[in-house]
């Protein structure tokens, strides 16, 4: 059987590695107890029966982490806030001290000698807690009068930023011919990755070393957060992660569970380890998205757009994590005129906290925020004004001949065809045949709409070079590590077939390594869709230096000068002569012994891309059942240069349905009163299905960027950046015509029927989230 | 989950000795419901009665005319079953649309049915075609049995042993499956048995109920203009955060629909 992708293999087989596939002798397992409440004070935490019960090793509270220097998890933001002000950050501790802030909140460690057991002296302790009020949403918390989270900030606004020129953007306001506007709330969503999080970690007495196997998005992340927290100094810390079971963005921060291990395995002096139940994951993995929006366009009368202004307020949860504020502002700063000529926007984003879990990275990590506010305000405006969506977004584009282009804040876009994009999408899409199609469905009593979206994306530009090193086995392999761990987006495969191009050598030959402690490297953990553009160019890099190891070394073996020297597939040679050596043949020879000459470290230094797209959905309703159902979807995208068109196809199908799960049904909703979690499981929480959706053609436009050397962009997040939008225009499309006039995410069957129900009784046309 | 003891006896009456002598034991049946209780430590059974083995409650065979089920028997037999499929085609298809496949492979039909999930599938085919639940200890008819949300007629320790359908004249089943977990958000199943029209909704309300309107509508006559205008109250019908009572009101007449279509455009009913 052979495979289309190296990893395959392992992963089919069930070869590949994960947290709770590590075992060591001696191992304790751990249990957590967590808050039941939504926000109260600690009176009490008796653990004395706890300690008592057979197998128990430790009973690990807030007592424990602060003796242990701990400190409070790090967070920080990106850019300023508005007027320069900075971040309020909230103490948040691993084990809950004095306050418990949301449902699910560790207050607790246990560990004993199985699962079970560390289970069952959990439930024998005794937590006495005085409630305090609940706020659940963001509005709320922002309200005057609302329960207070923490001391440190007052109002439960942590920060407020603000990109973009206000005063440009009211004088255009000022004379605009029309003023659009739209309210938009894009849901709480649960990231749900297969790997449930998870932790295993070894401690060394004798040298102070400790070994931490998790799941992660990337080693040097992880490390600097629970160095930050732990205050174990950096060079004692060491990350070890194979296989990672899904990550979208909540596997890149450091859960306080992990640094509790840590403890946990120094106070026993056992390796201990600890598996989120799926149940744990739906409690306390980071949830995405959750913002309330306000979109304005102000146009001319020929329909030319003058201004944007948005209003973003964000539902932070309980604590600010690590990397929320990033995700909150930084697509959006860069992102925030889209694809369109516009002389003036702004943007106002607000991060308020709520009795909440912790809201971070998500695929797309703010760009589908974005991307759906402007492309609901333009099908908006296109609406109001009478225009077609195509054309008001035609009359609107960057053309390819303004590249590089300078966006209203100050940032660029390097390259970029949109119209070619919006071109080729409408004609794959045959939207031109579209009145024949919803002729046709309505013919059955269905309703049919089309939607397209025409997005850019900033990719991550990374906070460090990216380095990566080749190491050559004694039996030809040759391992190449680099700290951007892959968590399904097939490095492994990609890397192998980069070089394998450029060095002329089978593509099995190379194997990857992320997370090997013994290798550490400087670099960036996966995420915003940076890895290809990243690693990929400093992999390019580290060819080049192998060939240049190489050249030299022929030249000695072929008695010639290294200038004399040319490389091709894989081959040295004397030009014009036929005296040659291959890469091969000279890596037999050098690349072992004491010296290992041809291992190379290399890095590179990239910033971000800007992938763009044109997404066109086409979708089905059925009146009597609120049943949407995706009939086609037509996706055309500028990822720059493809190296693997499938591994892309497979991003791209990934992510567009990840985006149609949180149009279709995804939705994490909290009890308002009470703060308990009511989606917790898979039979509450709907994950997208196959039977969704139908008819995906996935095709790309490839604009190469000059910003690297392969002229890639990035392509792991567009899906969702793109269907966002494009699904909810088309279903608002169809629903138009019932006389539904605005409809918020998740268009479930029952809140569509409801829609559909409302506009035609007569009871209202807009159906705004709950 | 909690420590228990886990045994498979050989015969009914042992399993039923087991079950009487041991105040915490329960049947474990396909284990689809009963094991994530376990594993939530919702439940705390000191002994788990593997009763799957047991040859009383398998087999799928017509006799004297009624299809009789043993209890043990899972999901994808009774969907894949020549017997069924010929003799009750309708209940074959309900069977084929539980859960996923390796719920099928695993759940069974006693499991089921005493479990009463209020949005299973079963309980909308026993109460419809007016089966009989046979216990270790009686009969009991379906009208008897099933008593509101996870309630039912069985005592402690009482177990299903199989169930017996009458072969309906005509008969189908129309689901609309819950967005997220593949139960029944609302199903329909329409019978006609003996000349008597007989329509059970499950996932609607607090437990399967018949639709008594729609069954006096279509005995008069049977076709789709004697329920498609029919208002469903929606008073008594479940509401959650997936969707209001008039909604599932509204699924109660279009899945009454599909299910009467289906009867309409094949001989027997699907
Ligand atoms: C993901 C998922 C999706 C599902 N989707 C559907 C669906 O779409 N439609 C649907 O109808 N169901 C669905 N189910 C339920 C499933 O089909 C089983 O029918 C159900 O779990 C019970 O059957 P079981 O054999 O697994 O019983 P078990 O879990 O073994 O037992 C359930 C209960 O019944 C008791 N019991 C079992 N057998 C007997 C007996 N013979 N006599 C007396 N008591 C007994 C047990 O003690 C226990 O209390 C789903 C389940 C899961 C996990």
């Amino acid at each position: 059987m052979t495979f289309s992708r190296l990893e395959d293999r392992r992963f089919v087989t069930g070869a590949g590695r994960y947290v709770s596939d590590w075992n060591f002798p001696g191992q304790r397992h751990a249990a957590f107890l967590r808050a039941d409440r939504a926000h109260a004070r600690i009176v009490s935490i008796d653990i004395e029966a706890a300690r008592a019960m057979p197998g128990v090793r430790a009973v690990i509270t807030a007592a424990d982490t602060a003796a242990a220097g701990f400190r409070s998890l790090p967070c920080a933001a990106p850019i300023p806030g508005k007027g320069g002000s900075a971040l309020l950050r909230p103490e948040r501790p691993v084990l809950a001290a004095d306050v418990v802030r949301f449902v699910g909140e560790c207050v607790v460690c246990v560990v004993a000698d199985t699962a079970i057991a560390a289970q069952d002296a959990v439930e024998a302790i005794i937590v006495e807690y005085e409630d305090l009020p609940v706020v659940m949403t963001a509005e709320a918390a922002v309200a005057a009068g609302a329960p207070q989270l923490h001391p440190a900030i007052p109002g439960n606004v942590a920060i407020e930023f603000e990109t973009g020129d206000p005063l440009a953007v009211a004088a255009a306001f000022e004379g605009a011919a029309h003023v659009v506007s739209l309210d938009l709330h894009n849901q709480r969503v649960v990231g749900s990755p297969m790997e449930p999080k998870g932790c295993l970690a070894r401690h060394d007495p004798e040298t102070g070393d400790y070994f931490v196997h998790v799941c992660t998005q990337g080693t040097t992340g992880m490390r600097a957060q629970l160095v930050a927290t732990t205050g174990i100094p950096d060079e004692h810390v060491h990350i070890v992660a194979e296989d990672v079971g899904g990550g979208f963005g909540l596997r890149f921060n450091a859960y306080p569970e992990y640094s509790a291990i840590m403890l946990a395995a120094r106070l026993t002096g056992a390796p201990v380890r600890w598996v989120a139940s799926r149940s744990e994951v739906f409690l306390s993995d980071e949830h995405a998205r959750g913002v309330s929006s306000r979109g304005e366009v102000a146009l001319d009368a020929e329909g030319n757009f003058l201004a944007f202004r948005f209003n973003f307020l964000n539902d932070m949860g309980a604590y600010i994590a690590p990397t929320g504020p990033v995700v909150a502002v930084l697509s959006i700063r860069a992102c925030l005129a889209g694809v369109y000529r516009v002389p003036a926007a702004v943007a106002n984003v607000r991060l308020a906290l709520t009795n909440s879990v912790p809201m971070a990275a998500y695929r797309g990590a703010g760009r589908p925020v974005i991307s759906y506010m402007i492309e609901r305000l333009v099908d908006q405006a296109a609406t109001e004004l009478g225009i077609d969506p195509v054309e008001l977004r035609r009359r609107n584009l960057i053309p390819p001949t303004a590249m590089p282009w300078k966006t209203v804040n100050g940032l660029g876009y390097d390259s970029g065809d949109f119209p070619a994009v919006l071109d080729k999408a409408l004609g794959l899409a045959d939207w031109h045949g579209f009145a024949a199609r919803r002729a046709e469905a309505s013919a059955r009593g269905h309703l049919r709409g089309i939607g397209l979206a025409t997005f850019i994306e900033s990719t991550g530009g990374g906070a460090s070079p990216d380095e990566v090193e080749a190491r050559f086995g004694d039996h030809g392999e040759i391992t190449i590590h680099a700290v951007s761990h892959s968590h399904g987006q097939s490095h492994e495969t990609a890397y192998a077939e980069l070089l394998a191009a450029v060095l002329g050598l089978p593509r099995e030959r190379f194997r990857l390594r992320n997370g090997d402690p013994a290798v550490r490297l400087a670099g960036n953990p996966t995420g915003g869709s940076r890895t290809m553009h990243g690693v990929g160019s400093a992999l390019r890099v580290l060819a080049d230096d192998i060939i240049a190891k190489g050249r030299e070394l022929a030249a000695r073996a072929l008695e010639a000068a290294s200038a004399d020297i040319e490389f091709h597939d894989g081959v040295f040679r004397i030009s014009g002569t036929d005296r040659s050596v291959s890469l091969d043949t000279l890596i037999e020879r050098h690349a072992g012994g004491p010296e290992r000459v041809f291992d190379t470290r290399s890095s590179a230094r990239t910033g971000s891309t800007f992938p763009n797209g044109c997404h066109v959905a086409e979708v089905e309703i059925n009146p009597a059942t609120g049943v949407v159902s995706i009939e086609r979807y037509t996706a055309v995208d500028d990822a720059g240069n493809l190296l693997n068109p499938t591994i892309v196809a497979g991003q791209m199908h990934g992510a567009i349905v990840q985006g149609a799960g949180q149009v279709l049904g995804e939705h994490a909703i909290y009890d308002l009163e009470t703060g308990q979690f009511l989606t917790g499981s898979f039979m509450d929480y709907a994950m997208p299905k196959a039977v969704n959706v139908h008819g995906l053609v996935i095709a790309d436009h490839p604009v190469p960027t000059p910003t690297n050397v392969l002229g890639v962009k990035g392509v792991g997040e567009a899906g969702v950046t793109g269907s966002l939008p494009a699904l909810m225009n088309a279903i608002l499309e169809a629903l138009r015509p019932v006389g539904v006039t605005h409809f918020d995410m998740p268009a479930t069957p029952a809140r569509v029927w409801g829609a559909i129900g409302a506009a035609r009784s007569g009871e209202g046309r807009r159906f705004a989230h709950a | 989950m909690y420590e228990f003891t886990y045994i498979r006896p050989g015969s009914l009456p042992e399993a039923a000795a087991l079950l009487a002598s041991n105040e915490g034991a329960k049947p474990l049946s396909g284990g689809m419901t009963l094991i994530p209780t376990l594993k939530q430590r919702l439940s705390q059974p000191s002994h788990l009665v593997d009763i799957t083995a047991l040859a009383a409650l398998k087999g799928i065979a017509v006799v004297d005319g009624r299809l009789e089920i043993g209890a043990a028997t899972r999901h994808i037999e009774v969907a894949t079953s020549s017997v069924v499929r010929q003799s009750l085609p309708a209940l074959a298809a309900l069977a084929a649309g539980i859960g996923d496949p390796q719920v099928r492979n695993r759940g069974t039909m006693g499991g089921s049915v005493a479990n009463n999930d209020p949005a299973a599938d079963y309980p909308s085919a026993v109460l419809a075609l007016g089966a009989t639940v046979h216990t270790d200890r009686r009969a009991i008819a379906a009208e008897d049995f099933f008593q509101g949300m996870f309630a039912t007629a069985l005592e402690p320790g009482e177990l299903i042993v199989r169930i017996s359908f009458p072969l309906a004249e005509r008969a189908a089943y129309a689901k609309f499956p819950h967005p997220a977990s593949g139960y029944a958000m609302t199903g329909v199943f329409i019978a006609v048995v003996g000349g008597a029209v007989r329509v059970a909704v499950t996932g609607a309300g607090p437990g399967v109920f018949r639709w008594t309107q729609a069954e006096t509508a279509l005995q008069a006559r049977f076709e789709s203009a004697a329920i498609a205008d029919l208002e469903v109250d929606a008073t008594d019908l479940n509401a959650d955060i997936h969707a209001p009572a008039a909604y599932r009101a509204n699924l109660v007449r279009v899945m009454a629909l599909r299910a009467l279509e289906t009867i309409l455009t094949s001989s027997k009913g699907q």
